[in-house]
C-alpha cells in the first residue's frame, strides 16, 4: 500500500558492507564464519562457506562487468547480454537451460550493475553437479540466435518501461547519475537508453561476450549444504578447463571535480514530487567508505535517525527519507531521497537536509548514536548470518569491490566517521527533483 | 534503477499473501520442534528453540485485520498496528524509536485481510529490553492525539505515492472489483477518503474491542531456552487481562458470474498493467496441495506456461505470472502482466488463450514431474531463519493447520496425479467468469479491450478511492 520501495531499496543496500563496519564492541562475541577460498588455474576465484541448517545451495557468479564497460549507442548491452545468458548454449540449448534447472527444482535470475553482472542459481543440493554443467556450459559456449534475439530486445524494452516509464523514483534517479557524469561511464543507465536497446548488434553482442566473460575476470561463491571439497573438485572438473584470457580494457577515464552545483528539475505527471540529492563519494575500497556508511546510519536508519525525526515527525513535511549506495570500482554517489507530502514544496525538504547536514558537520557524533549505528549494522550482519541462500553473497561484493580478506567475521575496527574528513568527500553538488502535480 | 534484473518479482503484496500458496518441500525437513502453551489470560504462545545466530524472532498475530474495519473507515486495522510503537503509557514515540534502534532491534505491525501482525526482532543479550519494547507496544499504547494526526496524514499520501506507481496499486482496484461489497474487497491500508474519516477515538475502541490476549497468538523463536523464555514471556504478557471479544465474522465470497472489466486511467502509462481472474481458494481447501501444483505448472515460475507464452516466444512483456491470494475465505485467483500499449489486446488474448489451453489440455506428466521437483526444492529456504519459522508457526495457528502441513507436504506434493491436477483445473481456474482489471492510457487503449465484457467500468487513477467509487 505504502510505497515501501523507496524505504526497502535503501534498506538493502545499506545492508551490502554491514559486515565490514562493525565496532569492536562485538570482539568478544565474535563468530566466525569461515569461508574456503581457492584461484582455479584459470583465474577464477572461488569462495565456500558450509551450512547444513537445509538441504540447499545458492551458487553466484560474478563476472567484472557492467555498464561501465559500455559506450555510447551500446547503453545497457551488459544487462541484455545477461539476459542473453539464459538463451541457448551448447549443450543447454534455447529454453532448456531454465527447463532443466526447474525440473531438478533449482531457481535462478541474474543482475546487472554499474560494475557487475551477477547470475544467482538456488537449488537442492542434488543439482549440484547440473548448475555445474550449466554454468561451464553458457561461459563457454553460448549461442546467439538473431530470432531470440530480436523478442529478448522486447522483454528488455518492457523492463524498461516499468522500471523507468511507470516509475518515478526508477525515472529521477536515472535522471540523476546522466546530470552527475558528464566523462565517466557512470552518466548512463544500467538498462540503457531505448534507443540503444533497439539498435545493438550481433557483433556487439559477441565482443561483450568475449570481453567480459573470463574465467579470470569472475567470481564464485558458494554458500550452503556443501564442502568445499566438493566445490573445488566440481570446479576443477568443469570450469578448470575453460582457457582465461584478457578481462576488459581499463576504465580510465576520470570524472573531472564538479565544479557547481547541479540542479535537475523533472516535470511528470504526479500524484506527489520526489527529491533526490546526489553526492559525490570514493569508490567502493577508500577506507572513508566505511566511516560514510555509519553515517548514513546515523542519518536515516530507523525512526530515531536524524532526517527521520527532523522530516518526517518534526517537521511533518515529508513521508519517507532514505538514502541508496552502490559498490563501485569507480568514484559513486551516495543518494539522499526524500518523499514530499502533498502540498509541500520540496524546497522545504532539501533545506531542512542541507540543515541536518550542517549539523552534523558542526558537531561530532555523540558516543551514544555511534554506539546505536554499530548495533544497527550487528544485528544486519547477524541476520544475514542466519539465512543462506543469498544474503550472505555479499562476501562474494566485497572480494570483488575491496579484493580483502574473504572471512564471514566482524571486523575488528572500530571506525568513528571524522565529519571533517568525510565532508570534504561528500561535495554538495547536485540536486534533482521532479515538480509535482502537473496540471493537465 | 542501478540494480537491473532479469526476472520480474510479483507486487510485493501479492508474494507476502502468497507465502503459503507458493511452499512445498523436501523429505528430510521437517518443522523443527516447538511447543505450545495457552497462559492463563487465554494467550496462545508457541516457543521453537533454533540456535546458531544468537537473536530471538516474536510473530504475534491478533486476529482482527481489516475484514473487522467498520464500513467508511477501513483502514483503521492498519492505522491502530500502525501506532502500536507512537507512544505508550511510559514512553514517547521519540522514546519508543530511540530505545529500539539503540539495541538494533525491529518492531514492525501492520493489518493483514484476517489478522494483524505485529513482530519483532533483537539480539539474544538484549531480550529483556526487547521484549519490555515489544509488551510495551501491544500492551500500552496511548494513542496520542498528535501521533494519530501524524499517522492519518502520512497514511494518505502513501496511497497517493503508491497511484504513482501503476503495479503497486493494481491489486487494490483488482481485489475492489473482485469482491465489490465483501470485506476483501478493502485495501488493508484504506483510501484517501476512508483513512480521512478515522479520529483517535475509533482507534481506541478498535484496540480495545479487538487486542486481547484471548485472540492473541504469539510465537517466538531463535536462540535461547524455552523454559526461561516461556517465564519472560509470562512476566511480560501474563498480567494483560482477559476480557470477551468477538472475532469478526467473514462470509464466503462468491465467484463473480460472467464478464466485467475496469478500466483504470493513468494519462502517462506506456504500458498497460492487467489483472485477470476471479474468486480463488481459502488456505484450508483440500485441494491446497494440487492448487500449488497445477498454478506453478500455469503461471507459479519462470517456466510456467503463462511466461513462456508472454515473455519467452513473443518477447510482450518482462513478465506474466498467475498466484492464488489464499485467505480464510477464498481469497483472490489472479493472472498479472503488463505490455506496451500497443500490444495490449495481443497480450490478454494471448493469457487467455493458454488459460483455455489449460482447461483444454490439462498438464503433462513430464510438467507435473518438474513442478513437484521445483516445489520441494525451493521450499526449505522458505523457512530457514527463525523470523521465517516464527511467522510460519503463528499462522499455521491461526488457519489451524498443523505441522503436517510441512511436514507431510513433499508426500502430499508427489501423490498429485494427472487426475488430480484435472480435477483442480475445472474446480478452481476459473474459465468463461472472468473479472478484468486494467490499468492505462485509456484513450490509446479504451476502445480495443471492449471487446473482454459486456460489462464496462472505468475511472481515473488520481481520483480519490480505488474501487467502488465512493458513495457506492
Amino acid at each position: 500500500m505504502n510505497k515501501a520501495g523507496v524505504v526497502l531499496r535503501g534498506l538493502l543496500l545499506a545492508t551490502l558492507f554491514a559486515a565490514a563496519t562493525i565496532g569492536a564492541r562485538a570482539q568478544g562475541e565474535a563468530q566466525q564464519f569461515p569461508v574456503a577460498t581457492k584461484t582455479l588455474k584459470n583465474g577464477m576465484k572461488v569462495l565456500v562457506q558450509t551450512d547444513h541448517s537445509i538441504p540447499n545451495v545458492a551458487l553466484y557468479i560474478f563476472y567484472k562487468i557492467g555498464s561501465r564497460n559500455e559506450r555510447p549507442g551500446t547503453t545497457g548491452l551488459s544487462h541484455f547480454f545477461e539476459h542473453m545468458m539464459f538463451n541457448g548454449a551448447k549443450k543447454y540449448g534455447r529454453g532448456a537451460l531454465d527447463k532443466a534447472m526447474e525440473a531438478s527444482g533449482a531457481a535462478n535470475n541474474a543482475y546487472t550493475t554499474q560494475n557487475v553482472t551477477v547470475y544467482q542459481d538456488w537449488f537442492p543440493r542434488s543439482a549440484l553437479n547440473l548448475i555445474f554443467d550449466i554454468e561451464a556450459d553458457r561461459i563457454q559456449n553460448l549461442s546467439f540466435d538473431p530470432k531470440k534475439i530480436a523478442s529478448e530486445r522486447e522483454v528488455v524494452a518492457s523492463e524498461r518501461r516499468t522500471s523507468v516509464d511507470a516509475n518515478n523514483e526508477g525515472l529521477l534517479d536515472e535522471q540523476l547519475w546522466a546530470t552527475a557524469y558528464i566523462a565517466h561511464p557512470y552518466q548512463w543507465p544500467v538498462v540503457g537508453w531505448m534507443s540503444d536497446i533497439e539498435h545493438w548488434t550481433m557483433d556487439d553482442l559477441k565482443h561483450h561476450f568475449e570481453m567480459g566473460y573470463a574465467p579470470n575476470n569472475a567470481t564464485m561463491v558458494v554458500v550452503g549444504d556443501v564442502t568445499p571439497e566438493e566445490i573445488f573438485e566440481l570446479c576443477e572438473k568443469f570450469i578448470e578447463p575453460i582457457p582465461q584470457h584478457s578481462p576488459p580494457p581499463a576504465v580510465t577515464t576520470v570524472e573531472p571535480e564538479q565544479l557547481g552545483e547541479r540542479r535537475l528539475v523533472v516535470h511528470k505527471q504526479a500524484e506527489l514530487p520526489l527529491l533526490m540529492i546526489g553526492y559525490h563519494v570514493p569508490k567502493t575500497n577508500n577506507p572513508d567508505f566505511y566511516a560514510l556508511n555509519i553515517l548514513r546510519t546515523v542519518l536515516v536508519q530507523g525512526e530515531s535517525s536524524r532526517m527521520y525525526q527532523r522530516l518526517v515527525d518534526k517537521d511533518q513535511i515529508a513521508l519517507e527519507v532514505s538514502t541508496t549506495q552502490q559498490s563501485g570500482f569507480d568514484p559513486l554517489l551516495t543518494i539522499i531521497i526524500a518523499q514530499p507530502k502533498q502540498g509541500v514544496d520540496p524546497q522545504k525538504c532539501e533545506a531542512a537536509i542541507f540543515d541536518e547536514l550542517e549539523k552534523i558537520k558542526k558537531a561530532p557524533i555523540a558516543d551514544q548514536e555511534l554506539e546505536k549505528a554499530k548495533n544497527i549494522r550487528l544485528v544486519e550482519f547477524y541476520q544475514r548470518c542466519g539465512r543462506s541462500m543469498g544474503e550472505r553473497i555479499p562476501s562474494g561484493r566485497t572480494k570483488c569491490f575491496l579484493a580483502t580478506t574473504a572471512k564471514f567475521s566482524m571486523p575488528r575496527k572500530t571506525t568513528r566517521p571524522s565529519p571533517k574528513k568525510t565532508f570534504s568527500a561528500w561535495r554538495k553538488n547536485i540536486l534533482a527533483r521532479t515538480i509535482a502535480p502537473w496540471l493537465p | 534503477m542501478s540494480n537491473v534484473l532479469r526476472a520480474m518479482r510479483f507486487p510485493a503484496s501479492a508474494v507476502l499473501a502468497l507465502g503459503l500458496a507458493f511452499s512445498a518441500f523436501a523429505q528430510t525437513l521437517k518443522l523443527p520442534p516447538h511447543e505450545k502453551v495457552v497462559l492463563k489470560n487465554g494467550l496462545t504462545l508457541l516457543l521453537m528453540e533454533k540456535h546458531g545466530v544468537p537473536m530471538v524472532s516474536l510473530a504475534a498475530i491478533v486476529k482482527a485485520g481489516a475484514v473487522a474495519d467498520p464500513v467508511g473507515k477501513e483502514g483503521l486495522a492498519s492505522v491502530t498496528a500502525g501506532l502500536l510503537r507512537k507512544g505508550t503509557a511510559k514512553r514517547s514515540a521519540q522514546k519508543f524509536a530511540e530505545d529500539l534502534d539503540f539495541i538494533g532491534g525491529s518492531f514492525a505491525a501492520d493489518a493483514g485481510a484476517d489478522f494483524t501482525s505485529i513482530s519483532g526482532e533483537f539480539l539474544t543479550k538484549d531480550l529483556d529490553k526487547g521484549l519490555d519494547l515489544f509488551s510495551d507496544a501491544l500492551l500500552h499504547p496511548a494513542f496520542v492525539q498528535a501521533e494519530v494526526d501524524k499517522m492519518l496524514a502520512q497514511d494518505i499520501d502513501g496511497v497517493r505515492a503508491a497511484k504513482d506507481e501503476a503495479q503497486s496499486v493494481a491489486l487494490n482496484y483488482y481485489y475492489g472489483y473482485l469482491f465489490v461489497k465483501h470485506p476483501y474487497a478493502r485495501s488493508d491500508g484504506g483510501d484517501e477518503l476512508s483513512l480521512a474519516r478515522i479520529t483517535r477515538d475509533a482507534v481506541a475502541k478498535f484496540y480495545e474491542a479487538n487486542y486481547t490476549p484471548g485472540s492473541t497468538i504469539l510465537a517466538v523463536a531463535g536462540d535461547f531456552n524455552a523454559v526461561q523464555m516461556r517465564a519472560k514471556i509470562e512476566q511480560a504478557l501474563g498480567n494483560w487481562s482477559a476480557k470477551p471479544n468477538a472475532l469478526p465474522a467473514v462470509p464466503a465470497p462468491s465467484t463473480v458470474k460472467g464478464k466485467r472489466l475496469l478500466l483504470i486511467d493513468k494519462v502517462d502509462s506506456t504500458q498497460t498493467f492487467f489483472v485477470i481472474g476471479n474468486v480463488g481458494t481459502a488456505v484450508n481447501d483440500p485441494d491446497r496441495v494440487a492448487i500449488r501444483v497445477v498454478n506453478t505448472i500455469f503461471g507459479g515460475r519462470f517456466t510456467s506456461e503463462l511466461n513462456e507464452a508472454l515473455r519467452v516466444e513473443s518477447g510482450l512483456t518482462y513478465g506474466a505470472d498467475s498466484f492464488f491470494d489464499s485467505r480464510k475465505q477464498p481469497g483472490a485467483f489472479a493472472i498479472y502482466s503488463f505490455t506496451k500499449n500497443e500490444s495490449t489486446t495481443q497480450a490478454i488474448d494471448l493469457a487467455l488463450q493458454v488459460l483455455a489451453k489449460l482447461h483444454k489440455q490439462g498438464v503433462t506428466l513430464e510438467q507435473l514431474t518438474s513442478a513437484k521437483a521445483y516445489i520441494k526444492g525451493q521450499f526449505p529456504p522458505s523457512i530457514e531463519t527463525s523470523t521465517q519459522l516464527a511467522r510460519r508457526i503463528a499462522s499455521n495457528e491461526f488457519y489451524g493447520l498443523g505441522d503436517d502441513e510441512i511436514n507431510q507436504l513433499e508426500a502430499r506434493v508427489d501423490a498429485v496425479t494427472p487426475a488430480i491436477a484435472r480435477q483442480v483445473i475445472e474446480k478452481h481456474f476459473p474459465e468463461e467468469n472472468l473479472v478484468f482489471m486494467l490499468i492505462g492510457k485509456a484513450s490509446e487503449i479504451g476502445p480495443a479491450v471492449q471487446k473482454y465484457a459486456s460489462q464496462q467500468d472505468s475511472r481515473k487513477i488520481s481520483e480519490p478511492g480505488f474501487w467502488p467509487p465512493p458513495g457506492k
